[in-house]
Protein backbone atom coordinates (compact mmCIF):
# COMPACT_ATOMS: atom_id res chain seq x y z
CA UNK A 1 0.00 0.00 0.00
CA UNK A 2 1.58 3.55 -0.76
CA UNK A 3 -0.22 6.54 0.72
CA UNK A 4 -1.20 8.78 -1.20
CA UNK A 5 0.23 11.99 0.05
CA UNK A 6 0.73 14.86 -2.36
CA UNK A 7 -3.29 14.37 -3.48
CA UNK A 8 -4.82 18.01 -3.62
CA UNK A 9 -2.12 20.54 -2.96
CA UNK A 10 -3.14 23.63 -2.15
CA UNK A 11 -0.87 26.61 -1.56
CA UNK A 12 -1.54 29.08 0.30
CA UNK A 13 -0.25 32.55 -0.49
CA UNK A 14 -1.05 36.62 0.22
CA UNK A 15 -4.09 37.28 -1.53
CA UNK A 16 -2.24 41.00 -2.54
CA UNK A 17 1.41 43.01 -2.79
CA UNK A 18 2.58 45.98 -3.63
CA UNK A 19 3.70 45.19 -7.13
CA UNK A 20 5.98 47.77 -7.64
CA UNK A 21 8.76 48.05 -5.37
CA UNK A 22 7.22 45.30 -3.08
CA UNK A 23 8.53 41.67 -3.12
CA UNK A 24 6.33 40.21 -5.87
CA UNK A 25 8.28 37.53 -7.74
CA UNK A 26 9.92 37.02 -4.44
CA UNK A 27 6.94 35.94 -2.27
CA UNK A 28 7.91 32.46 -1.06
CA UNK A 29 4.95 30.50 -2.14
CA UNK A 30 7.66 30.89 -5.11
CA UNK A 31 9.92 27.58 -3.70
CA UNK A 32 6.78 25.73 -3.53
CA UNK A 33 5.12 26.56 -6.84
CA UNK A 34 8.73 25.70 -8.25
CA UNK A 35 9.08 22.25 -6.89
CA UNK A 36 5.64 21.30 -8.31
CA UNK A 37 6.60 22.74 -11.60
CA UNK A 38 9.63 20.49 -11.51
CA UNK A 39 7.85 17.45 -9.95
CA UNK A 40 5.34 17.97 -12.62
CA UNK A 41 2.46 17.64 -9.38
CA UNK A 42 -0.71 19.54 -9.74
CA UNK A 43 -1.83 22.01 -7.24
CA UNK A 44 -3.97 25.14 -6.45
CA UNK A 45 -3.44 28.43 -5.02
CA UNK A 46 -5.83 29.89 -2.01
CA UNK A 47 -4.94 33.26 -0.41
CA UNK A 48 -4.84 34.50 3.28
CA UNK A 49 -5.57 38.21 3.24
CA UNK A 50 -2.58 40.89 3.68
CA UNK A 51 -2.32 41.48 7.34
CA UNK A 52 -5.14 39.25 8.47
CA UNK A 53 -2.79 36.49 9.25
CA UNK A 54 -4.62 33.30 9.99
CA UNK A 55 -2.44 31.99 13.48
CA UNK A 56 -4.42 28.46 13.87
CA UNK A 57 -2.49 27.42 10.30
CA UNK A 58 0.36 29.49 10.61
CA UNK A 59 1.81 30.53 14.26
CA UNK A 60 4.29 33.19 12.76
CA UNK A 61 1.37 34.79 10.34
CA UNK A 62 3.75 33.71 7.23
CA UNK A 63 3.31 32.38 4.29
CA UNK A 64 3.33 29.91 2.26
CA UNK A 65 1.96 27.15 4.50
CA UNK A 66 0.66 23.93 2.60
CA UNK A 67 -1.99 21.37 2.75
CA UNK A 68 -1.49 17.83 0.76
CA UNK A 69 -3.21 15.14 1.15
CA UNK A 70 -4.96 15.87 4.24
CA UNK A 71 -1.90 17.14 6.02
CA UNK A 72 -1.22 20.48 6.89
CA UNK A 73 2.48 21.83 6.89
CA UNK A 74 4.29 25.37 7.37
CA UNK A 75 7.36 27.03 6.47
CA UNK A 76 8.92 26.75 3.23
CA UNK A 77 11.24 24.13 4.12
CA UNK A 78 8.60 21.87 5.48
CA UNK A 79 6.71 22.04 2.68
CA UNK A 80 8.92 21.71 0.29
CA UNK A 81 10.86 18.35 2.07
CA UNK A 82 7.47 16.92 2.07
CA UNK A 83 6.97 17.44 -1.68
CA UNK A 84 10.50 16.44 -1.89
CA UNK A 85 9.82 13.05 -0.42
CA UNK A 86 6.64 12.22 -2.49
CA UNK A 87 8.98 12.94 -6.09
CA UNK A 88 12.16 11.71 -6.78
CA UNK A 89 12.73 14.70 -9.37
CA UNK A 90 13.16 16.68 -5.81
CA UNK A 91 15.67 14.35 -3.67
CA UNK A 92 17.31 10.88 -4.63
CA UNK A 93 15.82 7.77 -2.62
CA UNK A 94 19.17 6.58 -2.13
CA UNK A 95 20.12 7.03 1.58
CA UNK A 96 23.56 9.20 1.03
CA UNK A 97 22.02 11.27 -1.38
CA UNK A 98 18.91 12.10 0.77
CA UNK A 99 21.12 12.69 3.81
CA UNK A 100 22.89 15.39 1.30
CA UNK A 101 20.32 16.95 -0.06
CA UNK A 102 18.91 17.34 3.00
CA UNK A 103 21.80 19.13 4.61
CA UNK A 104 21.85 21.48 1.98
CA UNK A 105 18.09 22.37 2.56
CA UNK A 106 19.16 23.54 6.09
CA UNK A 107 22.01 25.19 5.03
CA UNK A 108 20.47 27.21 2.66
CA UNK A 109 17.93 28.06 5.73
CA UNK A 110 20.31 28.49 8.63
CA UNK A 111 23.34 28.62 7.80
CA UNK A 112 22.86 31.49 4.49
CA UNK A 113 19.83 33.01 5.05
CA UNK A 114 20.19 33.06 8.79
CA UNK A 115 22.85 35.67 7.87
CA UNK A 116 21.55 37.47 4.35
CA UNK A 117 18.41 38.75 5.56
CA UNK A 118 19.89 40.35 8.50
CA UNK A 119 22.60 42.18 6.47
CA UNK A 120 19.72 42.63 3.55
CA UNK A 121 17.19 44.06 6.20
CA UNK A 122 20.35 46.28 7.47
CA UNK A 123 21.09 47.47 4.20
CA UNK A 124 17.35 48.62 3.08
CA UNK A 125 16.51 50.42 6.34
CA UNK A 126 19.64 51.72 7.95
CA UNK A 127 21.79 54.14 5.74
CA UNK A 128 24.87 53.45 8.21
CA UNK A 129 27.74 51.21 8.42
CA UNK A 130 26.62 47.56 7.67
CA UNK A 131 28.18 45.50 10.42
CA UNK A 132 27.00 42.27 9.11
CA UNK A 133 28.89 42.76 5.92
CA UNK A 134 31.61 40.80 7.20
CA UNK A 135 30.01 37.88 8.21
CA UNK A 136 27.88 37.70 5.20
CA UNK A 137 31.23 37.63 3.02
CA UNK A 138 32.71 35.01 4.95
CA UNK A 139 29.61 32.19 4.47
CA UNK A 140 29.27 33.17 0.92
CA UNK A 141 32.90 32.86 0.22
CA UNK A 142 32.41 29.43 1.64
CA UNK A 143 29.59 28.64 -0.61
CA UNK A 144 31.88 30.02 -3.90
CA UNK A 145 34.40 27.83 -3.15
CA UNK A 146 32.26 24.56 -2.76
CA UNK A 147 30.03 26.02 -6.13
CA UNK A 148 33.12 26.53 -8.50
CA UNK A 149 33.81 22.49 -8.55
CA UNK A 150 30.00 21.47 -8.56
CA UNK A 151 26.68 22.30 -11.07
CA UNK A 152 24.36 21.40 -8.18
CA UNK A 153 24.60 21.26 -4.44
CA UNK A 154 23.80 17.43 -3.60
CA UNK A 155 23.85 14.12 -4.89
CA UNK A 156 25.65 15.39 -8.18
CA UNK A 157 22.56 16.59 -9.47
CA UNK A 158 19.43 19.27 -9.27
CA UNK A 159 17.60 18.75 -6.23
CA UNK A 160 15.51 20.80 -3.62
CA UNK A 161 18.20 22.04 -1.71
CA UNK A 162 18.57 24.05 -4.84
CA UNK A 163 15.13 25.29 -5.05
CA UNK A 164 16.05 26.18 -1.32
CA UNK A 165 19.59 27.72 -1.48
CA UNK A 166 18.75 29.57 -5.43
CA UNK A 167 15.97 31.29 -4.16
CA UNK A 168 17.79 32.92 -1.20
CA UNK A 169 20.62 34.20 -3.75
CA UNK A 170 18.83 35.35 -6.43
CA UNK A 171 17.75 38.69 -4.12
CA UNK A 172 19.17 41.23 -6.29
CA UNK A 173 21.19 43.15 -3.55
CA UNK A 174 22.58 39.68 -2.99
CA UNK A 175 23.70 38.60 -6.49
CA UNK A 176 25.22 42.94 -6.74
CA UNK A 177 27.05 42.24 -3.56
CA UNK A 178 30.45 41.22 -3.99
CA UNK A 179 32.73 39.05 -6.82
CA UNK A 180 31.21 35.63 -6.63
CA UNK A 181 31.33 34.50 -10.78
CA UNK A 182 30.70 30.23 -9.61
CA UNK A 183 27.77 31.74 -6.98
CA UNK A 184 26.26 33.96 -10.12
CA UNK A 185 26.39 31.22 -12.13
CA UNK A 186 24.63 28.93 -10.60
CA UNK A 187 22.06 31.87 -9.90
CA UNK A 188 21.90 31.60 -13.31
CA UNK A 189 21.75 28.10 -13.85
CA UNK A 190 18.78 27.54 -11.64
CA UNK A 191 16.67 30.29 -12.45
CA UNK A 192 16.70 29.09 -16.35
CA UNK A 193 15.19 26.06 -15.21
CA UNK A 194 11.61 26.21 -17.54
CA UNK A 195 10.26 25.20 -13.70
CA UNK A 196 11.53 28.39 -12.55
CA UNK A 197 10.42 30.14 -14.85
CA UNK A 198 6.77 28.75 -14.96
CA UNK A 199 6.59 29.25 -11.19
CA UNK A 200 7.94 32.77 -11.44
CA UNK A 201 5.65 34.33 -14.19
CA UNK A 202 2.44 32.44 -12.46
CA UNK A 203 3.13 34.03 -8.92
CA UNK A 204 3.41 37.52 -11.02
CA UNK A 205 0.63 37.12 -13.06
CA UNK A 206 -1.58 36.22 -9.57
CA UNK A 207 -0.40 39.28 -7.79
CA UNK A 208 -0.78 41.53 -11.35
CA UNK A 209 -4.42 39.95 -11.14
CA UNK A 210 -4.80 41.10 -7.44
CA UNK A 211 -3.40 44.33 -8.01
CA UNK A 212 -6.04 44.68 -10.94
CA UNK A 213 -8.89 43.64 -8.91
CA UNK A 214 -7.49 45.97 -5.96
CA UNK A 215 -7.75 48.91 -8.48
CA UNK A 216 -10.68 48.30 -10.14
CA UNK A 217 -12.10 47.88 -6.39
CA UNK A 218 -11.03 51.28 -5.04
CA UNK A 219 -11.99 53.39 -8.08
CA UNK B 1 22.56 0.18 23.12
CA UNK B 2 23.74 -2.76 21.44
CA UNK B 3 25.45 -1.77 18.50
CA UNK B 4 26.52 -5.02 17.11
CA UNK B 5 25.81 -5.15 13.15
CA UNK B 6 25.35 -9.40 13.39
CA UNK B 7 28.91 -10.04 11.81
CA UNK B 8 30.23 -10.36 16.14
CA UNK B 9 32.49 -7.19 15.21
CA UNK B 10 31.32 -4.08 17.03
CA UNK B 11 29.99 -1.48 14.66
CA UNK B 12 31.66 1.88 14.59
CA UNK B 13 29.62 4.51 16.72
CA UNK B 14 28.32 7.61 15.11
CA UNK B 15 31.22 10.24 15.57
CA UNK B 16 30.30 13.98 16.26
CA UNK B 17 32.88 17.19 15.92
CA UNK B 18 32.31 19.62 18.76
CA UNK B 19 34.76 22.66 19.66
CA UNK B 20 37.86 21.28 21.56
CA UNK B 21 37.47 24.79 24.15
CA UNK B 22 33.60 26.14 23.55
CA UNK B 23 33.71 29.96 22.93
CA UNK B 24 30.61 29.57 25.46
CA UNK B 25 32.33 28.19 28.51
CA UNK B 26 30.51 25.07 28.85
CA UNK B 27 26.86 26.88 28.76
CA UNK B 28 25.85 24.27 26.06
CA UNK B 29 24.52 27.02 23.47
CA UNK B 30 27.33 25.52 20.83
CA UNK B 31 25.37 23.32 18.42
CA UNK B 32 26.94 19.88 19.27
CA UNK B 33 24.36 20.40 22.59
CA UNK B 34 21.44 19.70 20.26
CA UNK B 35 22.78 16.76 18.53
CA UNK B 36 23.94 15.37 21.67
CA UNK B 37 20.81 15.65 23.55
CA UNK B 38 18.95 14.20 20.08
CA UNK B 39 21.18 11.06 21.17
CA UNK B 40 20.80 10.83 24.57
CA UNK B 41 16.79 11.07 23.80
CA UNK B 42 16.79 8.41 21.59
CA UNK B 43 19.59 5.83 23.44
CA UNK B 44 22.28 5.80 20.94
CA UNK B 45 25.65 5.85 21.90
CA UNK B 46 28.23 8.41 20.30
CA UNK B 47 31.65 9.49 19.91
CA UNK B 48 32.86 12.93 19.94
CA UNK B 49 36.12 14.24 18.61
CA UNK B 50 37.24 17.34 19.23
CA UNK B 51 37.73 19.98 17.04
CA UNK B 52 40.29 23.87 17.43
CA UNK B 53 39.88 26.84 15.97
CA UNK B 54 42.82 26.10 13.39
CA UNK B 55 41.20 22.69 12.76
CA UNK B 56 37.48 23.78 11.49
CA UNK B 57 39.53 26.31 8.85
CA UNK B 58 41.32 23.25 7.62
CA UNK B 59 41.12 21.14 4.47
CA UNK B 60 39.92 17.95 6.51
CA UNK B 61 37.29 19.84 8.03
CA UNK B 62 36.31 21.91 5.49
CA UNK B 63 35.41 18.56 3.18
CA UNK B 64 33.26 17.59 5.83
CA UNK B 65 32.01 21.20 7.38
CA UNK B 66 32.09 23.48 4.04
CA UNK B 67 31.05 26.84 6.21
CA UNK B 68 33.95 25.79 8.92
CA UNK B 69 31.61 25.26 11.92
CA UNK B 70 30.47 22.65 14.30
CA UNK B 71 29.26 20.17 14.60
CA UNK B 72 29.20 17.49 12.04
CA UNK B 73 27.73 13.95 12.12
CA UNK B 74 29.01 10.50 10.48
CA UNK B 75 27.76 7.19 10.97
CA UNK B 76 28.29 4.07 8.98
CA UNK B 77 26.03 5.27 6.27
CA UNK B 78 26.03 8.64 6.00
CA UNK B 79 27.94 12.08 6.59
CA UNK B 80 26.27 15.10 7.75
CA UNK B 81 26.31 18.94 8.53
CA UNK B 82 23.78 21.27 9.67
CA UNK B 83 23.07 20.70 13.19
CA UNK B 84 18.80 20.61 11.96
CA UNK B 85 19.79 18.04 9.23
CA UNK B 86 21.67 15.69 12.11
CA UNK B 87 18.63 16.08 14.22
CA UNK B 88 16.63 15.56 11.70
CA UNK B 89 18.57 12.40 10.70
CA UNK B 90 18.68 11.11 13.80
CA UNK B 91 14.73 11.64 14.89
CA UNK B 92 13.98 9.72 10.88
CA UNK B 93 16.52 6.82 12.16
CA UNK B 94 15.19 6.25 15.90
CA UNK B 95 11.99 5.78 17.73
CA UNK B 96 11.05 8.81 19.91
CA UNK B 97 11.72 12.04 18.53
CA UNK B 98 9.00 11.94 15.76
CA UNK B 99 5.64 10.79 15.90
CA UNK B 100 4.64 8.16 14.08
CA UNK B 101 1.08 9.48 12.28
CA UNK B 102 1.23 11.75 9.62
CA UNK B 103 -0.55 14.31 10.50
CA UNK B 104 1.49 14.79 13.99
CA UNK B 105 4.68 14.52 12.20
CA UNK B 106 3.94 16.85 9.73
CA UNK B 107 3.47 19.71 12.22
CA UNK B 108 6.45 18.46 14.38
CA UNK B 109 8.46 18.98 10.98
CA UNK B 110 6.79 22.55 10.73
CA UNK B 111 7.91 23.13 13.99
CA UNK B 112 11.69 21.95 13.31
CA UNK B 113 11.82 24.34 10.20
CA UNK B 114 9.78 26.96 12.24
CA UNK B 115 12.53 26.77 14.93
CA UNK B 116 15.68 26.82 12.51
CA UNK B 117 13.91 29.55 9.78
CA UNK B 118 11.94 31.91 12.21
CA UNK B 119 12.62 31.89 15.62
CA UNK B 120 16.56 31.62 15.60
CA UNK B 121 17.37 33.70 12.99
CA UNK B 122 16.60 37.45 14.91
CA UNK B 123 17.96 35.36 18.33
CA UNK B 124 21.28 34.80 16.71
CA UNK B 125 21.37 38.37 14.76
CA UNK B 126 21.31 39.78 18.39
CA UNK B 127 24.50 38.07 19.41
CA UNK B 128 26.09 39.71 15.93
CA UNK B 129 25.25 42.69 17.03
CA UNK B 130 26.86 42.34 20.36
CA UNK B 131 30.08 40.87 18.80
CA UNK B 132 30.36 42.91 15.54
CA UNK B 133 28.56 45.94 16.54
CA UNK B 134 30.60 46.69 20.17
CA UNK B 135 31.61 50.17 20.31
CA UNK B 136 29.39 51.54 17.55
CA UNK B 137 27.88 54.31 18.61
CA UNK B 138 24.30 52.71 16.55
CA UNK B 139 24.72 50.02 19.09
CA UNK B 140 21.78 50.33 21.20
CA UNK B 141 19.90 51.86 18.60
CA UNK B 142 20.13 48.24 16.23
CA UNK B 143 19.59 46.12 19.81
CA UNK B 144 16.12 47.84 20.03
CA UNK B 145 15.15 46.72 16.69
CA UNK B 146 16.51 43.58 16.76
CA UNK B 147 15.08 43.05 20.10
CA UNK B 148 11.59 44.10 18.77
CA UNK B 149 11.46 41.38 15.79
CA UNK B 150 12.78 38.84 19.03
CA UNK B 151 10.05 39.86 20.90
CA UNK B 152 7.23 39.24 18.33
CA UNK B 153 8.63 35.67 17.40
CA UNK B 154 8.19 34.97 21.39
CA UNK B 155 5.05 36.41 21.58
CA UNK B 156 3.67 34.32 18.67
CA UNK B 157 5.73 31.53 20.22
CA UNK B 158 4.19 31.62 23.69
CA UNK B 159 0.51 31.62 22.07
CA UNK B 160 1.04 29.01 20.02
CA UNK B 161 1.84 26.58 22.89
CA UNK B 162 -2.17 27.20 24.06
CA UNK B 163 -0.86 25.03 27.58
CA UNK B 164 0.74 22.61 25.61
CA UNK B 165 4.30 21.30 27.62
CA UNK B 166 5.41 21.02 23.89
CA UNK B 167 5.36 22.22 20.72
CA UNK B 168 2.94 19.26 19.21
CA UNK B 169 1.70 18.58 22.70
CA UNK B 170 3.93 15.50 23.21
CA UNK B 171 8.29 15.74 23.07
CA UNK B 172 9.42 15.66 19.81
CA UNK B 173 12.92 16.95 17.82
CA UNK B 174 10.99 20.40 17.12
CA UNK B 175 11.61 21.19 21.11
CA UNK B 176 15.65 19.84 21.26
CA UNK B 177 15.94 22.52 18.58
CA UNK B 178 13.36 25.60 19.53
CA UNK B 179 14.41 25.00 23.29
CA UNK B 180 18.04 25.62 22.46
CA UNK B 181 17.50 28.29 20.07
CA UNK B 182 15.66 29.96 22.72
CA UNK B 183 18.20 29.14 25.71
CA UNK B 184 20.55 32.06 23.78
CA UNK B 185 18.60 34.68 25.25
CA UNK B 186 19.43 33.57 28.57
CA UNK B 187 20.95 37.04 30.12
CA UNK B 188 19.78 39.24 27.42
CA UNK B 189 16.67 40.25 30.34
CA UNK B 190 14.15 39.27 27.40
CA UNK B 191 12.88 36.04 28.55
CA UNK B 192 11.92 36.89 31.75
CA UNK B 193 8.94 38.77 30.33
CA UNK B 194 7.74 35.12 28.74
CA UNK B 195 6.99 32.64 31.69
CA UNK B 196 5.75 30.52 29.58
CA UNK B 197 8.72 30.05 27.73
CA UNK B 198 11.32 30.02 30.62
CA UNK B 199 8.84 26.96 32.18
CA UNK B 200 9.15 25.42 28.69
CA UNK B 201 12.80 25.69 29.12
CA UNK B 202 13.18 24.59 32.39
CA UNK B 203 10.83 21.47 31.40
CA UNK B 204 13.19 20.31 28.58
CA UNK B 205 16.48 20.88 30.73
CA UNK B 206 14.63 18.46 33.29
CA UNK B 207 14.69 15.52 31.08
CA UNK B 208 17.29 13.25 31.66
CA UNK B 209 18.68 13.36 27.98
CA UNK B 210 19.29 17.06 28.10
CA UNK B 211 21.02 16.17 31.39
CA UNK B 212 23.66 13.59 30.37
CA UNK B 213 24.03 15.84 27.67
CA UNK B 214 24.56 19.41 29.07
CA UNK B 215 27.07 17.56 31.59
CA UNK B 216 29.06 15.38 28.09
CA UNK B 217 30.02 18.99 26.93
CA UNK B 218 30.77 20.91 30.18
CA UNK B 219 32.88 17.92 30.98
CA UNK B 220 34.90 18.77 27.54
CA UNK B 221 34.86 22.55 28.35
CA UNK B 222 36.39 22.01 31.96
CA UNK B 223 38.54 18.81 31.02
CA UNK B 224 40.09 21.68 28.16
CA UNK B 225 40.61 24.63 31.15
CA UNK B 226 42.35 22.58 33.33
CA UNK B 227 44.91 20.89 30.99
Amino acid sequence: MTLDMTGDITIWTLDWVPMTKGPAGFVRDLQLRWACEEAGLPYSIRTVPMGQPDLSRQPFGQVPYMEAGGLCLFESGACLLHLAETSEALMPGDPRARADTLQWVIAALNSIEMVSVPWWFLDVTVAKENGLTGWLDARLAHLERVLGDREWLAADRFTVADIAMADVLRIPKLRAFGDRPATEAYVARATDRPAFETAHSDQMAHFARADVARRAASA
Amino acid sequence: MDTNDGTGRPTALPTLTAFASSPDRGMGLARDMRVRWALEEVGQPYDVRLVTFAELKAPAHLALQPFGQIPTYEDGEVALFESGAIVLHIAERHHGLLPADDVSRARAISWIFAALNTVEPPIVERDEVTFFEAGKSWQAERYAMVDERIRARLDQLAAAFGGSRWLIGTFSAADILMVHAIRRLEGSGILEDYPALTDYIARAADRPAYRRAFQAQLDVFERATSA
